[in-house]
């Protein structure tokens, strides 16, 4: 019964919009598939949304995993610093990085200037323009999945193994192609599989740098703003079925091999033999470090900054706390802040009650349509977030009952639904993760001494999925309060969030508002972060006295 | 279980506190105003507005001409605007012809000019805006600055011209149509327009996403040259530090006319005509003439009540030659083609 009115849900909210695009697309035959292949902008853009895909990917894994193998592995000065600002970029929500490099690395931006400077170079040393841009930045915000996949494969990994290796005369590369690589190819597989589907749905960074380049995800919305919503829904589509493909070859390069380590990891750190390494190695980790902050530092200085004063100075020249006076006395610039708390609240509750329901009946009941559920739950997930804003303005703009359609375009509730669906995944994932590792006969074993279905429920389950929980709300939560991809698309005046708010100051040339409001979302990430460790602690703590008693 | 207590009722006071802070407005009746105005233009006549109706809350949302349909578009079946103030009538017409607004005819319409009213008084013109070509004149002399539309194509201005992004602009839109229509007048075909803007797009240093973005790229001189429209590059002059001038282009300019039109099936059309009527009175507009530098649309103010920059404008401006009908039934076509066979087809090769 639960497991039907779950797959009911998904299939309502996740899969009835995507289909609406897709018939859509067919709306004048086959006329806009036609216009599709005929036009030399959307194969550039097609061509280009791949180009970045891989070109992420790559960057990703050139980044990251030299730097989770250098933290995990050895032991060098700088190295907790450099391991507490590793995950930085995870905290810069999209919109607000772009911005941040854009004023950093952009043909005018800081640190293009003192390049210039330095070197007395008539010409910015390069334009942060084009694909390349676009890559550049993810490869900052992304090598994170990269750098904690690999962290975590490597925390398992026993190094004894390479000993073991080493001592029966292996070589280092052998050791590497037949050793270390297949033990993390599980690891490596996630994260490029991660990184590859955030690349492709990746909107705020093409948008920002797109002037030069095209991909899908914004090739939709100029297709939008022109009038053209049929060729929107076939890009739209194209987009969608290319990722869900992608899904479907990783996971099956993924299965092909699989090894696992017998026994439990044992990972050891070393310090670095070579003099050499060992002299620059803390001097090259203060090098990442400074890069890693300089993006949010930007922001912080930039939100001090007097707007219209910083033409051709390096830095702003003027100083000022007008901003955040602003954001304090005016009410209505408050409002996007109460929006966004609110709405990742509400859509990220209803991510905790759903996404607790389903992993419960995937994990641990036998219901029929489980694995139907597992892979509908999953899906969203391979959608580019511009898919789903679409699909959702394509359903809910009437209300028809009869096809289970209400109005809600224009409306509140819009955005909630909209970041619902996006953390369904996460938080999902997170909860399943965590009822794999409790015992399954343990809620039988309490039912059997008498439990009621609901005692079971409470006492068993729900502490065994509690870590999961946590970290998924968390991380659900984290998303939705900075989202911007799917609220530009969807939001109305009355729930306007803090990306779009911080765009619209953009647009009226308030750039040191727009600082300070993505200061004050990058605060609210650090506050969920910690309120979520903080909450963890307290329950754990509560649940020992409990069990003492 | 004692010790779980204070956690949850910290949790629950939180969720109380949040509910509280989230509390919806104070009982003003809010009037939406879709507009790419700006933020000066609009708080002032919201603040004007207010002022004589205490009940009532103006809100505004800034978003570009183009945005500003589509919006209509999708909101359809459930309108979250009241009024629509701003952009150019090209857009109001299709707007008007998708059935998106609703009629209203001011106390003013017969003091508007024929091209600068909707027949079926769907929307009617507030303000003219000429197109002009603007420079950083920190980089770029008086004299040496481009004095015609041709010039930009100059190869020496190649790598220097910034282009706000054509598909979401009114005031680039506008300018590429006129190319087009100008190349109709004269050729007979919209070839010789096509070449053009082949020659612009080979001189475009990049096409920058809004408008606050190009006036910063243009002020820190990532590019020295730009097209916009005349209001937004004067006030941009006078109100910022940003080193601008500007050229009215001596063979003839675009000369939109901005309008305004009550959306159809508005929450508060009565309010938002009061509204209209209120932006547009000849106390408003010369306002908007003197703080905005707007040029107002209404042919019954008279110039030398208006400040030196529009009268220069008023006066200077010569219209573009082309057919009006042609490039409102065609720009939607066009700035397909454009986008799809011009941009980047030369810039930077």
């Amino acid at each position: 019964m639960l497991a039907l009115a779950l797959l009911a849900l998904l299939l309502w909210s996740v899969v009835y919009p995507n289909v609406a695009v897709i018939v859509g697309s067919f709306e004048r035959g086959l006329g806009d598939w036609r216009a599709f292949a005929a036009s030399p902008a959307d194969l550039d853009a097609l061509r280009g949304t791949i180009i970045v895909s891989i070109g992420s990917v790559v960057a990703a894994l050139l980044v990251g995993v030299p730097l989770a193998f250098l933290l995990t592995r050895t032991e060098f000065r700088g190295r907790r610093v450099l391991s507490g600002v590793a995950t930085l970029p995870a905290a810069l929500p999209p919109l607000v990085g772009v911005l941040a490099f854009l004023f950093l690395y952009g043909e005018s931006g800081v640190v293009t200037r003192l390049v210039q400077r330095l070197f007395g170079l008539h010409e910015p040393p390069w334009t942060l323009t084009g694909l390349t841009a676009v890559i550049f930045v993810h490869a900052y915000t992304m090598y994170v999945y990269v750098f904690l996949f690999v962290s975590a494969g490597l925390e398992r990994y026993d190094t004894t193994l390479d000993e073991a290796a080493m001592g029966l005369g292996a070589s280092r590369t052998l050791l590497l192609r037949r050793i270390t690589l297949p033990l993390l190819t599980p690891s490596l597989a996630g994260a490029m599989l991660l990184v590859f589907m955030s690349a492709l749905g990746s909107f705020s960074a093409p948008y920002v740098f797109g002037g030069g380049a095209r991909v899908l995800a914004t090739q939709i919305l100029v297709s939008k703003l022109n009038g053209a919503l049929g060729l929107a829904y076939v890009e739209t589509t194209v987009l969608a079925v290319t990722a869900v493909l992608a899904l479907l070859l990783l996971r099956w390069l993924e299965g092909r091999r699989r090894y696992s380590m017998a026994g439990k990891g044992r990972a050891t750190r070393s310090a670095l033999r070579s003099p050499v390494a060992r002299a620059l190695l803390p001097a090259a980790a203060a090098a990442v470090v400074i890069l890693l902050v300089l993006p949010h530092a930007m922001v912080v200085l930039v939100s001090f900054a007097r707007d219209g004063a910083w033409t051709t100075q390096l830095l702003p020249p003027e100083y000022t706390l007008d901003n955040y006076r602003k954001l304090a006395t005016d009410q209505e610039l408050w409002r996007p802040i109460t929006n966004s708390v609110w709405m990742s609240v509400l859509a990220t509750a209803a991510n905790a009650v759903v996404c607790f329901a389903i992993a419960y009946v995937v994990v641990l009941s036998r219901a029929p349509g489980r694995k139907a559920l597992a892979l509908l739950a999953a899906l969203p997930w391979a959608i580019p977030a511009t898919a789903i804003a679409l699909g959702l303005a394509a359903t809910f703009d009437r209300n028809v009952p009869a096809q289970l359609r209400i109005l809600l375009v224009g409306t509140f509730w819009i955005l909630p639904l909209a970041y619902f669906i996006r953390n369904i995944p996460i938080v999902t994932s997170a909860i399943e993760g965590s009822l794999r590792q409790m015992d399954a006969t343990l809620e039988d074993a309490a039912r059997g001494l008498g439990a009621s279905r609901w005692l079971a429920l409470r006492r068993v389950v729900l502490p065994a999925a509690r870590p999961g929980l946590v970290a998924g709300t968390m991380l659900a939560g984290v998303a939705a309060v900075g989202e911007f991809v799917a609220s530009v698309v969807l939001y109305t005046h009355s729930n306007r969030p803090i990306s779009v708010e911080i765009l619209a100051q953009v647009r009226s040339l308030s750039f040191g508002t727009a600082a300070a409001y993505s200061v004050l979302l990058i605060l609210l990430v650090l506050a969920i972060t910690v309120g979520a460790r903080w909450l963890e602690g307290r329950v754990a703590e509560s649940e020992r006295t409990v069990n003492a008693a | 279980m004692r010790s779980a207590d204070p956690l949850r009722r910290t949790l629950t006071l939180a969720c109380l506190a949040l509910v509280a802070a989230c509390g919806k407005g104070d009982g003003r009746t809010v009037l939406t105003v879709y507009s790419p105005h700006g933020k000066e233009l609009l708080e002032y006549y919201e603040q004007g507005f207010e002022r004589t109706h205490p009940d009532v809350d103006v809100q505004w949302v800034d978003m570009g001409s183009q945005e500003v349909l589509d919006r209509l578009r999708a909101e359809k079946a459930n309108p979250q605007a009241d009024l629509w103030f701003g952009a150019p009538a090209e857009i109001f017409a299709r707007a008007a012809g998708e059935g998106l607004l609703a009629p209203y005819t001011p106390t003013w319409a017969d003091k508007v000019p024929a091209d600068a009213r909707d027949a079926g008084a769907a929307w009617f013109g507030t303000y003219l805006t000429p197109e002009v070509i603007a420079y950083n004149n920190h980089a770029v002399t008086a004299a040496e600055a481009p004095k015609d539309w041709d010039d930009v194509l100059d190869p020496k201005w190649k790598g220097k011209v910034l282009i706000r992004d054509p598909i979401a602009s009114g005031s680039m839109r506008a300018i590429f149509g006129a190319v087009l229509a100008r190349s109709v007048v004269r050729t007979g075909s919209t070839a010789e327009g096509w070449e053009w803007l082949r020659r612009l797009d080979a001189n475009t240093k990049e096409y920058v996403l809004n408008p606050a973005l190009l006036y910063q790229k243009l002020g820190r001189e990532e590019g020295t040259i730009t097209l916009y429209n005349m209001p937004d590059i004067a006030t941009l002059e006078q109100r910022t530090k940003t080193p601008v001038g500007y050229v009215i282009p001596s063979s003839g300019t675009p000369l939109l006319v901005d309008a305004i039109a009550v959306v159809k099936g508005a929450k508060h059309g009565d309010l938002a005509t009061q509204f209209y009527e209120y932006v547009s009175t000849p106390q408003a507009l010369r306002d908007a003439a003197v703080k905005f530098l707007r040029i107002p649309a209404r042919t019954d103010i008279p110039t030398d009540s208006l400040p030196e920059i529009v009268r220069r404008a008023r006066t200077e401006v010569k219209p573009m030659a082309g057919d009006q009908k042609l490039q409102r039934d065609s720009l939607d076509a066009w700035m397909k083609y454009w986008d799809a066979n011009i941009r980047n087809s030369r810039r930077g090769k």
